[in-house]
Parts: structure tokens; sequence; C-alpha cells
């Protein structure tokens, strides 16, 4: 008992002590569910059976099944575009905004982080202004278009198939521009000046320059941007939820709206458990990356 | 003499890294003992352990008789100034002062006046309600040692409390912690990778060397019979010129300094043909004109700093020499080299130690 | 070009930049103000001529916002208070030592921090439902962003304990105090703003939260406004300037907090993100 105080107090039990009752506790609310998420895609689950934990098992059925149905591939096709265009979005235009403010004028730090509030907003509320922006009739981005001359006839972005999803990806990139933005500005701010100096006197020019020493600097920040905009991009939920809600007829669905749907407005919990578990697959890959590109970036 | 610190055994690895070798050390109450070594060596690694910062894997520490080789560090009652000072940010200097009081829960009044007396010997009364980030280095510095005078402890330890002030303060520094150490009657260890500090502060200096001590002793005792190489070139400054030479007869040994062998009276007796280290202060050597000394060398760079001139002769090796004054000699100048035999130092071929 | 002209060219195009960038927010508000025939006139007006200020409290009371905001805060309160109270102690010992176990719980940490709700949320409702969690609803929320919402606390915090050096904490052991003693008196205080600002992030966060939300709790009067909002949105509305009176009402604690704070905020993102 003495000894338990005394490590408690002065030696490793502290260090055990803090770290062990949030592991446990992620262990419990994360790692058991992800576990069990496994479990539940092999075997078969309905209303009926959704309060028992022993169910029947049915092997890769429900897997057999997802994969059969006729908007699996279409909703894989979906999200590949919905990840590539949201990511590209997000991360050229916020590439442009960071080299902008990288000219660093008075004011420019403050105004760049005013940018973030897109990122902060809840997400729900992003899709409801976006919603109403993107609004066929009287949707002021239509406005816009018409008065540049891009377009001559309103376009239906919630309701036409062909929009519908990207809908969903401009209000994406609307919301994650700016977090891409202030990463890749620290990124810039940290490459040391006077190797742009050094380079000016070998005569680099300033095309020369971005392409030979800022590019390669900020190779590891971007990699590591790249997959946490991936990582982001999978996670998003509300937009769908606030904008289409993966219609019409699943011309805007993703993989992650399709697993909710499946389970709670279907309540094929099997199924929703098996696509769950190929896109939580997907979202381990790249994380591996994440980590290994800041990994890298720590040890320089 | 009592003992107050006691290393017996003390080893120390770091997975499969060795970083403290069976250290047997003791500690006279008292006394002002330098650990010096370069980076790497464990002095710091040995302090640590002291402190209880480290926990060793052999041996036992024991502190004014009481073993505390499993104690935490608040259990030891020692006080540790460390190289970066560890001033606590958010404290003003009167709360760090008496951080380790408030600890013991001695009252705010008790406190109080703890910190003003410690702070007028210091020099500190004016700055007690400054924060550390409002004070110079030295300041800073004069704070860290406050720290630990305030606690009456069992040992002071130093961790390179020096080596973030410049060259001048450092100096004056020296002095002052050594003043401080003789007026408390206190027992103090002082980790350095600074021969001069060790040599000029301590009674006891201990070479350490990849995790072993290599010689402990006083300083000048060091300095004139340092038990092997390592030690030989570690303590003066600059550096024991090394010869390598072959005993002769009649004790004797030849050098070859790449001008056909040369013949030196050594004094200690060794095989015949057995090959040893030569070694010679640059202090200990003096020029003289050519023909004058035990050989001439051509020169081959001289440095002056005004008071002193160094001057290395194109020889392989190549030979430091240090005179006192200004010696005009130009590159290229034949000089003659003299010492006495007894500056001469004679190290095994094989195993670097004193013979 | 002198240095002051070029330097106000530039904050003129940034300020229009801004404006460019966040007027979907100025949308929001000018839209909630204009009446029913304003807002769909074309072309639209970008200046409401008769601004309905009344909107707000007819809103907040016809949709019953106090209870919505209520459960927000409440939940958002909840989730912070348990991510900061366990998530701090990870957070130390993760930053405090460097060795193969400590890799190991990062790695696990943000493994966990990838996680999608939407795809967690199947697991997590059939084990409520089975451990019987579900039948507190708002706990159970507070339950799922927690383990949502951590790894993203630790991470950041961890940072924040990375930049208080390690001879502060040895000093205080050696001055007499004991691990925990050093920890309360001389870390967490070295630690306050980062830990507050990553939690004032997690708090935003949850404040918005809505997945968990819309699938754990069935009771209107324990939903957060996140659901509420969802649930205004009908397919076929044409109340807008309700729904951007309500989205205003919910938004505007969140971007007032923001912006006063955000250099901070700023700086504890970018500091925990990327190292």
């Amino acid at each position: 008992m003495r000894r338990l105080y005394s490590s408690l107090v002065d030696g490793r039990g502290f260090d055990l002590c803090l770290i062990g009752i949030p592991l446990a506790f992620l262990i419990v609310l994360s790692g058991v569910p992800l576990i069990y998420n496994v479990v539940m895609s092999f075997q078969a689950v309905d209303m009926f059976s959704l309060g028992s934990f022993i169910r029947p098992w049915v092997g890769f059925e429900n897997y057999r099944q997802l994969i059969a149905q006729p908007e699996f591939w279409p909703i894989m096709g979906h999200t590949a575009t919905f990840l590539a265009a949201s990511i590209a979005g997000q991360f050229l235009l916020g590439f442009a905004l960071a080299l902008f403010f990288w000219t660093n004028f008075p004011g420019a730090s403050w105004l760049r982080g005013l940018f973030l509030v897109s990122w902060v907003m809840p997400g729900l509320v992003v899709g409801a202004v976006w919603n109403w922006l993107l609004s066929g009739d009287f949707g002021v981005f239509n406005f816009v278009l018409r008065e540049l001359h891009i377009i001559s006839d309103n376009v239906f972005w919630r309701s036409d198939p062909a929009f519908a999803l990207w809908s969903v990806i401009i209000a994406n990139i609307w919301l994650g521009a700016s977090f891409n933005m202030i990463l890749l500005s620290v990124g810039l701010s940290s490459i040391p000046d006077d190797l742009y100096e050094a380079a000016e006197l070998d005569g680099a020019g300033a095309l020369t320059r971005f392409w030979t020493i800022t590019l390669p600097m900020m190779r590891s920040t971007i990699g590591a941007l790249i997959s946490l905009g991936l990582i982001f991009t999978l996670q998003q939920f509300d937009l769908f939820a606030a904008i289409t809600a993966g219609g019409p007829n699943n011309s805007s669905n993703v993989a992650q709206y399709w697993a909710w749907d499946l389970s709670f407005k279907q309540y094929d919990f099997a199924n929703g458990a098996a696509i769950s578990v190929i896109m939580i697959v997907v979202v381990m890959l790249a994380s591996v990356y994440y980590v290994r590109s800041t990994r890298h970036e720590v040890r320089g | 003499m009592t003992t107050q610190i006691e290393f017996s055994g003390v080893n120390k690895h770091y997975g499969a890294y060795h970083a403290l070798k069976d250290i047997n050390l003791s500690i006279d109450k008292g006394s002002f003992v330098a650990l010096v070594g370069p980076s790497g060596c464990g002095k710091s690694t040995l302090l640590r352990s002291l402190a209880g910062l480290e926990k060793i894997t052999g041996g036992d520490i024991s502190i004014a008789g009481e073993v505390v080789t499993t104690l935490p560090p608040r259990k030891r009652d020692v006080a540790m100034v460390f190289q970066s000072y560890a001033l606590y940010p958010h404290m003003t200097v009167e709360e760090n002062l008496t951080y380790s009081l408030r600890v013991h829960g001695v009252s705010k009044g008790e406190r109080k006046k703890a910190a003003a007396e410690v702070a007028a010997t210091t020099g500190l009364s004016d700055l007690l309600h400054r924060y550390p980030r409002e004070l110079s280095g030295g300041q800073r510095q004069r704070v860290a040692m406050s720290r630990a005078i305030i606690r009456n402890p069992k040992a002071f330890l130093f961790d390179e409390p020096l080596s973030n002030l410049d060259a001048a303060l450092r100096v004056h520094m020296r002095k002052e912690i050594r003043a401080l150490h003789d007026r408390l009657g206190a027992t103090s260890v002082y980790v350095t990778h600074d021969q001069i500090e060790a040599m000029t502060m301590a009674d006891h200096v201990v070479v350490l060397r990849a995790g072993i001590i290599e010689q402990q002793g006083r300083p000048l005792d060091l300095y004139d019979k340092p038990a092997n190489k390592f030690v030989a070139g570690f303590i003066g400054s600059p550096a024991m010129n090394f010869l390598p030479a072959t005993v002769a007869e009649g004790r004797a040994a030849t050098i070859d300094l790449g001008k056909g062998p040369i013949r030196l009276t050594i004094p200690v007796a060794a095989p015949i043909g057995s090959s040893v280290l030569i070694g010679i202060r640059p202090e200990h050597i003096t020029l003289t004109a050519p023909g004058e000394g035990r050989f001439d060398a051509p020169v081959a760079f001289t440095e002056s700093t005004g008071s002193t001139t160094f001057v290395s002769t194109a020889t392989n090796p190549e030979l430091m020499v240090v005179e006192t004054g200004r010696r005009m000699v130009a590159n290229g100048d034949l000089v003659g080299l003299a010492f006495a035999d007894t500056a001469v130092h004679v190290f095994d071929g094989a195993t670097e130690k004193r013979l | 070009m002198s240095e002051t002209f070029r330097n106000r060219l530039l904050l003129v195009i940034a300020l229009l930049l801004a404006a460019i960038y966040l007027f979907p927010l100025y949308w929001m508000y000018i839209t909630a103000l204009k009446t029913g025939s304003e807002m769909f006139a074309t072309p639209p007006s970008f200046w409401p001529d008769d601004p309905q200020w009344s909107i707000f409290p007819f809103v907040f009371q016809l949709k019953g916002m106090g209870r919505f905001l209520w459960n927000s805060v409440v939940i958002a309160s909840g989730s912070v208070a348990l991510i900061a109270v366990l998530g701090t102690g990870a957070a130390y010992v993760l930053a405090r030592y460097r060795n193969a176990w400590v890799d190991v719980g990062l790695f696990l940490v943000l493994m966990l921090q990838v996680l999608p709700a939407s795809l967690m949320i199947t697991p997590i409702f059939v084990l409520f439902t089975l451990t019987g969690i579900l039948d507190f609803p708002r706990t159970a929320v507070i339950l799922a962003i927690a383990a949502k919402s951590m790894p993203f606390f630790i991470v950041l915090v961890r940072a924040t304990f990375m930049s208080v050096p390690m001879e502060l904490e040895e000093a205080a052991l050696v001055d007499g105090n004991s691990r925990i003693g050093a920890f309360w008196s001389i870390v967490l205080p070295l630690a306050r703003n980062g830990i507050l600002v990553s939690a004032i992030l997690i708090f935003m966060q949850a404040f918005g939260e809505f997945v968990y939300s819309k699938s754990l709790i069935q009771e209107i009067e324990l939903q957060p406004s996140s659901v509420g909002l969802n649930a205004f949105m009908g397919p076929n509305t044409n109340e807008w300037n309700r729904i951007m009176a309500f989205a205003s009402i919910y938004v505007t604690p969140i971007l007032a907090t923001f912006v006063l704070l955000q250099r901070r905020i700023v700086s504890g993102l970018t500091s925990g993100a990327l190292k």
C-alpha cells in the first residue's frame, strides 16, 4: 500500500495513471465499437436482433449484398469524385491565398486568421447557408454567375443530378480552404529567408525560386496536409445532411452518408456496418501516411 | 573529514548503452568536487543520479550516511543549479527563491524573511518582485544560486551553471561561487566540461571518460602527475604535446620528428625497445637559438595574444610551444627547443598509462 | 513604388479577398433581415430596404431556440470537461517521454482521431442500446463526442507540453516537490494557455456537432441546435429568412469567440496539427 502510494506520487505510477485512464476510455468508446463494427458486418442484424449480442453469423454475405446493390458502384464513384475535387479545390485555393498573404503587409496575419471562421463554424450552418446561396431560382450564386456571363440559365444545383454532388463540393471547398491556407502559411514562413537570398545571388528568378526552393521545402507540409484533407473530407457528413441529403436519387450520395443512411433511415445495420468497415480501412491507410509525413517534419 | 556523499559500484544503463560503469567515489563533507570530462562522458548522468532525477541500474548512493538509492528527489535534501537555470517563469524572483520552503510548509512570513536575507547576500534585494524574463543572464544565474542557498541542503549540485554566460562574467562567477561555498561550508558537486573551471574552483577533480573515472585527485596533482594520456591531454591548455618514442639504453628514448632519431633522457625505467609516448607540456618548452636546445625545429606558425606567443613547429608530429611575452620568430626560422628532464612525462605506448 | 503604397495596395486586395471569401456569412445575416418578398427579389438586393430586426426574437420563440441552445451548451460543456480532465494527463505523458511505448500510444491516438463519426455511429448506437446508455441520450452524445475529439485535444495539448522545459519540473522535484505537486504547480500553470485554447476549439466543435446528436437523441426537448436547424430545413422550404435567422443566432456566439481569441486559436492549432 505504501509502495503503491509512493509510486503514484513520485514514480512511474503517476505517469501510468495519467495515460492509463484516458487510454482505457478511448479503448472502450472507440476501440470496442471499431471491433464490434467488424463483427457486426459479418452478422445478420435486424430490428429484432438489435438488442442481443449473439446473432447469426453470415460470413461475407453482407458485403456481397452491399456490392450487389445497384447504387454501390455509383456511390463509390461519387465518393472518389468528392474526395479528389474537394482536396484539390481546398488545397489550390488555400495555397493561392497563403502565397498572397505571404507577402507580409501590416495586418496580414490578423486578416489571414479571419478566414478560419469558415472552418470553426458548425458544418450544419455552413450547409444551410450554402443551401440558400445555391438555390436554383433565387440563389445569389446563380445571380453572380449570370452577371459574369458564365451561365445564361439558372443552374439547379441541388436538384439537378448532374450538379448535386458539386454543390456539396463547392461548400466543402469553402469550408476547408481556410484551414489549408493557415497550415500552408506556417510551412511557408518556416522556410529560412537566407535560402531565397542565396538562390537570388545564384541568379534564380521568382518562378525558379518557387519551383526549386518553395515546393521542395514544403513537401512534408503538403504531404501532411493532403492526407489531413483526405481524413477531413471522408469525415464530412453535415454538408450532405444540410444540402442534398444524398439526393436526388443518390446522385450526390457518398459512402460516409450512405453508411448512416443504411443504418438509421433503412435500419439495415449490417450493411451499414459493412460499408463502414470498408471506409474505415481507407481512412486508416490515409492516416498512416499522415503520421509518417508529420514524423518526417519533426525529425527534419 | 567525514564522508558526505558516497557512490559505490554505481552503474547506469540506457537500454544497451552503458552510461556509468561501476563508479566508486566518496566526497568529503565541506569539499568542492568538480566532475569534468568531454561531452557524453557521464558526468551529468552521475550528478542527476545523485539528485534522484535518474534511476541508477546498479550500486548504491548515500548522502550523509543515509542510502538514498531508491528515494525520490524530494527526500534527498540536495539543491541543484541547472545549466538553463530552470527559473519558474510564472513566479517572481521571491516566489522562485521560496518555492522549496513553500513546498515544505514554511509560513509566508518566514518565507519572506528568508528570501530577504538571501537576497541581501547575493545582491538581489531590488529584484525580488521581478519575473525571470525581466532579468539579465547574470541576474538569472544569481537567482538560481540563491534558490539553492536558501534551503541549507546537504549538498549543492551544479550542472554546468556558467556555460550560458559570456567569458568575462564566467570568470567573475567562478570566484563568486567558490567564495559562497567557503562561506556556507557546504558540500558542492560541480559538473563542467571546462577543465579550467574544474582546476580553478575545485578541491578535488574527478576526470570521467565514457562512464569511467579516469583519475581523481587534487587539481595540481592531476596536472603534475596525470595517470594516463587522456588526463594528460585533457588537463592543461593548450594540450600536452605527445611524441611516439622507442626506449633505448640508459634511461633514454629516441624520438623521430622526421629528420633522424633524437635521443632524450626519460625519468623512468622501461624495457629496452618498447614503444612509449613522451609527453611535454607546451608551457614547459622554451625557445633558444638553434643548436642551444635539446634539438632544433623549423617554425610553422606563430600566434600572439600580446601577453603570450604560441609557436607551432613544422615537424611530424607538430609541437606546440607557449612563450610568455612576445617572441619575434618568423615562419620557417630554425629554433632550438629546451626543456627540463622533469618536464618529460612517459606513457606506455599500448595502454597509454603513465610509467 | 514606395513601401507604404505597396503595403496599402496589398491591404486593400486582402480586404477584398476576405470580403469575397466571407460573403456567405454576410449573406446569412442579410437574408435574415429581409422581408419575405425582398428575399426572393430578382436581382437580389445586397442591403435590406427594411431590416426586420424582430425576426430574431420571433424565430427564437417560434422554434424554442432557448432549449436547443441550452442542450448544445450542456453537450459541449460536458464533452469539454471530460476531454480536458482525461486528455491533459495523456498529453503530458506523451510529451514527457520519448520511447517506443510513447510512439505506439501516439500512433493509436492519431488513428482514433481519424475515424469518421458517421461511420462509427452504427456500432456506437448498437452498443449504447445494448448497455442501456441510450436511456440517457445527452450523456451518450457526450461520451461519443469525448471519444471522437479527445485524440485531437491530446495532439494539440501535447505540443504545448513539449514547449515546457523538462528542467523546470526537475527543479521542482529537487526543490522538494512530488511528481503530482510539480505537475500542478509548475507544468500545468505553464501550459494553461495552450490547454485553454485547445479546450475552446473542442467546445466550438462540440457546439456544432450533428451526427451523434441526430442519431442518438430522439426526444426533441433534448436535441441541440444543429439537429433543430436540420429539422427546420425541410426539402422544399421557402422560409429562408427564418432559417438564416436561426443560423445567425446559433453561430454568432462562436464567431464572436473566435474573432476575439483568433490569434491564440490559430497559433494553438498550427503548433499541434503539424508537429
